[in-house]
């Protein structure tokens, strides 16, 4: 009995002291974005969805190309995000910048919100075609984000918690861009 | 030290355990949509897999205090002003040795009648031929909607 009261009261030190030294820093915050957007950059679903906390939300405001057209909304939770990310790996051609990112760490320094904007560049497929092979496309669609991100430690690591992002889709012709196949 | 590994297993395996319905409950055959509720020759699980909805969007089982088990089945497509989201419910309920669809939700625009919905959710294992339960193995079974074998 003593011997679980020792074990439960040194886990409970090493638990709070491992918590203790948990402190945000901006560096961490910018590498933890920069290996997010890397992620991305190789459309590869696993490593995007393990950087999402498990109450992650996503909550996107896309402005399409036809002004005509109201906004969507679509909000999502980390498993629809997740199978969303899996489609990502369709893509042969994209190419994700940064144009900018801020970051304001709380006070406790336990979490942080990131502030980013920016450009993708992916082939625009029609909603309704089903294209033949992935370069079936005529056009390319430039889509600029404004992401804003909550980060926070979850099971030891950093996680977005959520993110708001707001998007603005314009088309070009396919052959004003050159993105290699990847 | 196990003790802790133990009890932190056996909570998951609790917490757990009703993430999606039992064999037991997705073997029953589906209920068709007439008013004898005739079998259809299909097991739920059959018809899910024949649907395929698995595949695409994502997938999530509630169960509800009464039993029943609800099937949400959630996607994003794209529209012309951009991605939107589609959802449908279905819930299904132990009927004896049947599982009848009880109701049906989903995205604004999609039709939530059961007869349609069940009506729909035959169509891809009376068309791909899936395999029916035992009783419909037999020469001359009859099915609501069921196509023979020859």
């Amino acid at each position: 009995m003593r011997l679980l009261i020792l074990t439960i009261t040194l886990l409970a030190l090493f638990g709070s002291l491992g918590g203790c030294s948990r402190r945000l820093h901006e560096k961490d915050v910018l590498e933890f974005v920069d290996q997010a957007d890397n992620a991305a950059r190789k459309r590869f679903a696993p490593d995007i969805c393990a950087l999402r906390g498990k109450d992650f939300t996503l909550h996107v405001t896309f402005h399409g190309y036809r002004q005509n057209l109201a906004p969507t909304n679509v909000e999502m939770d980390r498993k629809l995000f997740c199978k969303e990310a899996g489609k990502f790996s369709r893509l042969y051609q994209y190419l994700l910048e940064r144009k900018a990112v801020e970051v304001n760490l709380a006070e406790d320094r336990r979490s942080a919100r990131v502030t980013s904007s920016y450009v993708e560049t992916l082939p625009y497929y029609e909603p309704d075609m089903m294209p033949r092979t992935p370069d079936d496309f005529l056009e390319f669609q430039v889509v600029e984000t404004r992401d804003e991100s909550v980060i926070g430690f979850e099971g030891g690591s950093l996680k977005f918690l959520s993110t708001d992002s707001e998007s603005h889709q314009t088309l070009v012709p396919k052959t004003s861009v050159r993105i290699p196949y990847l | 030290m196990m003790l802790v590994l133990v009890g932190g297993f056996a909570a998951h395996r609790y917490l757990s355990r009703h993430d999606a319905p039992s064999r037991d409950f997705t073997e029953l055959e589906l209920a068709g949509a007439d008013d004898d509720q005739t079998g259809s020759c299909y097991s739920l699980g059959t018809v899910l897999i024949a649907n395929r909805t698995n595949d695409g969007g994502a997938r999530t089982w509630t169960k509800s205090d009464d039993g029943a088990w609800t099937l949400l089945v959630d996607d994003v497509v794209q529209s012309y002003g951009g991605p939107v989201r589609v959802y449908q419910k279905f819930t299904f309920a132990k009927f004896g040795e049947q599982v009848r669809l009880v109701s049906v939700d989903g995205s604004k625009g999609a039709n939530m009648t059961i007869k349609y919905n069940v009506d729909e959710l035959l169509g891809s294992p009376n068309s791909l031929r899936s395999t029916p339960v035992d009783r419909c193995l037999q020469p001359g079974a009859t099915g609501y909607h069921f196509v023979p074998r020859r």
